[in-house]
């Protein structure tokens, strides 16, 4: 089966393309459209589903060995290699030669002759010459998880979408732009090489482009798609850089090769900078910027400018995740680097801790989802830079369960509630929206780590490794910003469930002022007029003032118009304001169940080593874990090879190991009592810390369960205080802080800050320019100009008075002379024009038989 | 290549059969005359063809030339020359003195062309001396072909070496051929269509389609309707 | 009477020389004959499209002068072929295509026909000098 795995991109990018070429111009209907793009969805899902079965669990011999499809055939010569050889010709050529015979001499020389001689080899061969990058696709233990979260979250969202996308202008463009970014993000993690990455790395870019700035008639909307797009634009520089590295440093692109030759270079401890440091930062600055970290996390809020199924899926399940995937696949270039771990670490750690702080605040359902969002990305950076890459894409599957239905559950209420997205216009929603309300429990609980369900699990397996990691120093400090960025996750979901679905209906009496509003780029699709004073030229999506009273409540649904304080009879077909919510179609609901029970259940794949008691295993499940299913792709410093297949021990997990035998134990393990890794000693070590006070692993372990999980119950009972039992609270609070609210609620004035410290220079420096265009370069470019347009006067009167007179009077005496002549040979008729040209073919003959003729009559 | 005993008779009876029947095509008063005999004279080269074993090409030129070609210009003769009775008496020439400049021309070229013929053949076969096919060795090679089914015949492998060199050596001028035939299917259609046939395929504006029938007085049968 | 003979012989072999290789050339007709007839059929050709009034049989003639070309082409392919060139069949190749371009240019010339006769109810050369400016 894994054979057709290149079906798997292609499918949804041909739906893609019949949607969108043909979906306009042949007036599809929107069942037709989301037939072909859930099912073209749906079959990439089953065939992913049946690759990784027969992959994984069909007594595939190759496990866990990536999979090429070019074993099997399906793959072309994308670049084609040779390149310097055709520039550099033979030379090259002969080189490569010589350096095959030589090292097949090698082969039969003494070892301690051949390593004389390999050093100098090594260091001026030809590699470049063989820089051959092929087009296909690779299926190994951390690609096929990340098909499997991409096909099958994909395949809900698609669904939702259909139902929250009904009556659209747009729907055809929408599920377009939707396949085309699915195939780019398969391309992303199916790509056997650097090169196909970046392709679809940049594809997910242009997709999210498009899709945020699906209301491209709104200004919001299309500033926000351009931010994300000039944002991505400095992480994909620095991936860039680390790509060109590492061809100019291994000589190939392809995965294999890369990590097979990496494997060989030495670790560099804290502070060193070799190239394999400076190849991570690369792509580390190009994680940051796709998944939204600390520096440039600036795009992800805005992006929630696009629709809601687009923020679940691009910006919340798979997009946001392709750094991760990003350093989870390169994790043999992170940990060759110490310093390189560290920052992934600390920087994972503020982004937690800075959007998680930043999301109590908000008031715009979706923006408080969206900092949440960075927040658990900076889990997963967390978890990456304590060098437990399995648990942080285990966080990234998870996230995409429970953030997926978060988002998608966001979606519901928005579409309840008549696009009305601003928290304080709700609440009470559980009466009315029953589905959505408990498929949203499900996620909430999972978010806020709460035992059996899925977050807890992945969310404290991250805890626990930045406490007891020994790569890098710090890891208290990781876990200490860990734990309270959890406890304030905690609080703003709860605040979110809250304000949302309990309490009083706010909805009935709140008055105006939301934050944003998808009706109305609805009704500018639609060609409806526009309520209130705003003009639509300007672009710019009508608001209301706030405190405007939106109007009283109508009891009867049937015909209730939304009457404003001033008149708006135009309202047309979307109003909005004082409305009864309604329950979403089973379109919408369904994927939420999906979702939901992913969220309930999907965790256990996971489950920690601190329940071995209980499950009877450290990872129960064989295969079925994650962490026995992705430890071949973790490559271990200490035996510097990818871990064993079954052996169950990777770094983070062997604690069951014999300490004694350093040769197999990993770092964690070495380190565990000596304090002495490949990395040196890093210092003090929570885990180590606290285990020495207990004597017991398991006890340390389950201290940490413990911390983390009343860390969760302290801010569900903080958001429980504050918003359900004492609603006055918040203001008293906000009233008493106020510094850190107003830190908090205006983002900690980052886009204040980019916009003073970038955009406001870089228009300063483009007005400058512009400045000495106008001035000086025109300047010049007029004076000349104004000179030629002078010298040109003169000779253009010379040019009339003079030389044309003279032709003009011998035109005239030639036209009088033999325009009669040249008027006759114009008759007009075809037959005249013909027996010229025979005549032309007559002399044509004489002249070429010129010769021959003359001899004849010699 | 030399033409012998049967052959060679039939060689001057379709050669001259060509250029009498091409000669009576120019000068035959009534245009389906012309047709005729042009129709002959294709025929009759088409025998030449088969002398010069170009059977495959002798049958293209009788598929294409007489069964479609010559169809077509009848079709379009008894479309056009409705009116042929009433102007039977008319000139078929043009004016004498394009005619008579014609002729001088024409006979100025044949004694050319005649004269270059045989001193570059000639001059070809100075530059060739190889022998050509001897009679035996011809009869021979065409007795080593296989019998047809009615047995009174050859078959030669001459369609089999058409058609593989054209697919090898020219298998692109054979698509752009497609192409042009297709074109020129398009062409002729969207000339020959009347302008109420255009209206009928509903690719011209009604608005045009009033002030074409207005302003053109040569539209009687449209502005009828 | 030998001398005698002998003279008649003479003018006999002189005369029966002659004779002979005029009918040993028509007996054996080669490429210069296929050439000739080739030319021949070129030229009536051309004096149809020079002469004639009637656009069709203009027309007729154009495929006249197609089909001259193609008997030369085909005489020689023939001809290569014989003396054993490799690019023999491209005279036949050659002869194909031109059946097709004729056949386009029937059909499209016979539109046009078609179109100018509609237009201006004639199918006289000299009654159409559209070409005059």
């Amino acid at each position: 089966m894994q054979k057709y795995i290149w079906l798997v991109p292609l499918l949804p990018l041909i739906g893609a393309a019949i949607n969108g070429l043909l979906g306009r111009k042949l007036r599809f209907s929107e069942r037709l459209i989301g037939g072909i793009a859930v099912g073209s969805v749906a079959l990439s899902f089953l065939i992913s589903v049946a690759a990784v079965y027969s992959y994984g669990f069909g007594g595939h011999p190759e496990w866990p060995k990536p999979y090429l499809t070019s074993q099997d055939g399906f793959s072309f010569n994308w670049i084609p290699g040779g390149a310097v050889s055709i520039n550099q010709g033979a030379e090259a050529r002969t080189q490569i030669e010589l350096q095959k015979q030589v090292e097949e001499r090698l082969a039969t020389m003494a070892p301690e002759e051949r390593g004389r001689f390999q050093s100098i080899l090594v260091s001026d061969s030809p590699r470049f010459a063989l820089l051959n990058i092929e087009w296909s696709y690779q299926l190994d233990p951390l690609s096929s998880i990340f098909m499997l979260i991409v096909t099958g979250v994909g395949l809900c969202i698609f669904v939702f979408a259909t139902g929250y996308m009904h009556g659209e202008a747009g729907f055809y463009r929408f599920f377009a732009y939707m396949g085309l970014f699915m195939f780019a993000m398969l391309v992303l993690v199916m790509g056997s090489n650097f090169l196909m990455m970046f392709v679809g790395w940049e594809g997910v870019g242009l997709c999210s482009y498009l899709l945020i700035g699906y209301y491209f008639d709104r200004q919001e909307a299309a500033n926000a798609s351009r931010k994300a797009f000039i944002t991505n634009r400095i992480g994909d520089f620095g991936f860039v850089l680390a790509i060109f590295g590492i061809i100019a440093t291994f000589g190939s692109a392809q995965y294999t090769d890369v990590f097979e030759q990496a494997k060989a270079y030495p670790i560099e401890l804290l502070g060193q900078w070799g190239i394999l440091s400076w190849i991570a930062l690369g792509l580390f600055v190009g994680a940051c910027g796709k998944s939204a970290q600390l520096p440039l996390h600036v795009w992800l809020p805005d992006a929630m400018a696009g629709p809601t199924p687009v923020s679940a899926l691009i910006h919340a399940a798979t997009m946001v995740t392709a750094g991760l995937y990003m350093v989870t696949r390169t994790n043999v270039i992170f940990q060759h680097s110490q310093t390189m771990l560290l920052v992934v670490a600390l920087v994972g750690a503020a982004t937690a801790i800075f959007a998680a702080t930043i999301g109590i605040t908000q008031n715009d359902i979706k923006k408080v989802l969206a900092y949440s969002t960075v927040s658990q990305l900076g889990f997963m950076f967390m978890a990456c830079g304590v060098g437990a890459f399995v648990i942080g894409i285990f966080h990234v599957m998870t996230h995409a369960f429970f953030k997926a239905l978060m988002f998608l559950g966001a979606g519901s209420v928005i579409h309840g509630m008549h696009h009305e997205q601003d928290m304080r216009r709700m609440g009470g929603l559980k009466k009315y929206m029953p589905y959505t309300y408990w498929t949203f429990m499900a996620g909430w609980l999972a978010i806020c780590g709460i035992i059996p369900f899925s977050g807890f699990w992945s969310k404290d397996e991250i805890l626990w490794n930045a406490a007891s990691t020994s790569q890098i120093p710090l890891g208290w400090l990781v876990w200490l910003i860990g734990t309270i960025a959890a406890t304030c996750t905690a609080f703003y979901m709860t605040r979110l469930m809250a304000m949302t679905f309990w309490g009083r209906e706010r909805f009935l009496e709140a008055p105006a002022g939301g934050e944003a509003d998808e009706a109305h780029a609805a009704a500018y699709d639609k060609g409806l007029t526009q309520h209130d004073a705003v003009s639509p030229a300007a672009g710019d999506r009508p608001r209301h003032e706030p405190g405007e009273h939106v109007g009283p409540v109508h009891e009867d649904v049937a015909h209730h118009v939304a009457t404003h304080g001033h008149a708006h009879e135009a309202h047309g077909a979307h109003e909005h304001g004082a409305h009864i919510p309604h329950e979403s179609p089973p379109s919408m609901w369904v994927p939420l169940a999906v979702l939901a029970l992913l969220a309930v259940i999907g965790g256990f794949v996971g489950i920690g080593p601190a329940f071995r008691t209980v499950t009877g295993s450290e990872h129960p499940g064989g295969r079925m874990n994650i962490v026995t299913w992705l430890n071949p792709v973790i490559w271990n410093p200490t035996t510097r090879e990818f871990n064993a297949a079954e052996g169950g021990h990777g770094e983070e997990t062997s604690h069951a190991a014999p300490a004694a035998d350093a040769a197999h134990a990993t770092p964690a393990e070495a380190d565990h009592g000596t304090g002495a890794s490949v990395y040196g000693h890093t210092g003090f070590n929570l885990a180590h810390s606290v285990e020495n006070a207990t004597h017991s692993e398991l006890a340390t372990e389950w201290i940490f369960i413990i911390i983390s999980l009343v860390a969760a119950g302290i801010g569900m009972l903080l958001g429980g205080l504050f918003y359900v039992w004492r609603p006055q609270l918040p203001a008293i609070w906000a009233q008493r802080l106020r510094p850190l609210y107003a830190a908090s609620y205006n983002k900690y004035w980052v886009d204040e800050f980019y916009g003073w410290a970038v955009t406001r220079r870089t228009m300063d420096a483009a007005r400058a320019v512009y400045r000495f265009d106008a001035g000086i370069v025109d300047g010049i470019v007029n004076g000349l100009a104004a000179l030629s347009r002078l010298f040109s006067r003169i000779t253009g009167n010379f040019d009339k008075y003079f030389v044309d007179g003279i032709v003009n009077t011998v035109a005239a005496f030639i036209m009088r002379l033999m325009s009669p002549l040249f008027r006759a040979a114009q008759t007009g008729f075809t037959a005249n024009y013909a027996l010229v040209m025979v005549l032309g073919l007559m002399v044509a003959v004489a002249i070429f038989f010129a010769r021959d003729i003359f001899s004849a009559f010699r | 290549m030399t033409l012998s005993g049967y052959e060679a008779v039939f060689f001057w009876i379709f050669g001259l059969a060509a250029i009498f029947a091409g000669l009576l095509t120019v000068m035959a008063r009534n245009a389906v005359h012309s047709a005729l005999f042009l129709i002959s004279s294709l025929v009759s080269v088409a025998a030449l063809f088969v002398l010069a074993r170009a059977e495959f090409i002798a049958g293209v030129q009788i598929l294409v030339y007489v069964g479609g070609v010559m169809v077509l210009f009848l079709f379009v003769i008894m479309l056009v020359n409705v009116g042929a009775q009433e102007r039977g008496r008319e000139e078929i020439f043009n004016n004498q003195r394009q005619v008579a400049a014609s002729l001088i021309f024409c006979l100025l070229l044949v004694g050319g062309v005649l004269y270059a013929v045989n001193r570059g053949y000639s001059g070809l076969q100075a530059l060739n001396p190889r022998p050509e096919g001897t009679v035996g060795q011809q009869s021979i090679r065409d007795q080593s072909h296989p019998p047809s089914a009615t047995g009174s015949s050859r078959i030669t492998e001459d369609a089999e070496n058409v058609g593989a060199s054209l697919y090898r050596y020219a298998s692109l001028p054979f698509e752009i051929a497609s192409v042009l035939l297709l074109v020129a299917i398009i062409g002729s259609v969207m000339l020959a269509r009347t302008l109420r046939q255009e209206a009928s395929a509903d690719d011209v504006a009604p608005e045009v389609l009033q002030d074409e029938i207005a302003t053109d007085p040569t539209l009687p049968q449209i502005s009828a309707d | 009477m030998p001398a005698f003979f002998n003279i008649i012989f003479l003018l006999q072999e002189v005369e029966t020389t002659r004779f002979d290789q005029m009918r040993q050339a028509a007996a054996n007709p080669d490429l210069s004959k296929f050439l000739v007839i080739g030319a021949l059929l070129f030229i009536i050709g051309v004096a149809g499209v020079l002469t004639r009034r009637n656009i069709i049989v203009i027309f007729m003639s154009i495929e006249l002068i197609l089909n001259a070309a193609n008997l030369n082409f085909i005489a020689f392919s023939r001809y290569l072929h014989e003396t054993g060139s490799v690019n023999a069949l491209a005279g036949q190749l050659f002869a194909v295509f031109v059946i097709v371009v004729a056949a386009a240019e029937a059909a499209i010339g016979l539109g046009i026909v078609i179109a100018l006769y509609r237009n201006k109810e004639t199918i006289w050369v000299d009654e159409i000098d559209l070409l005059k400016w």
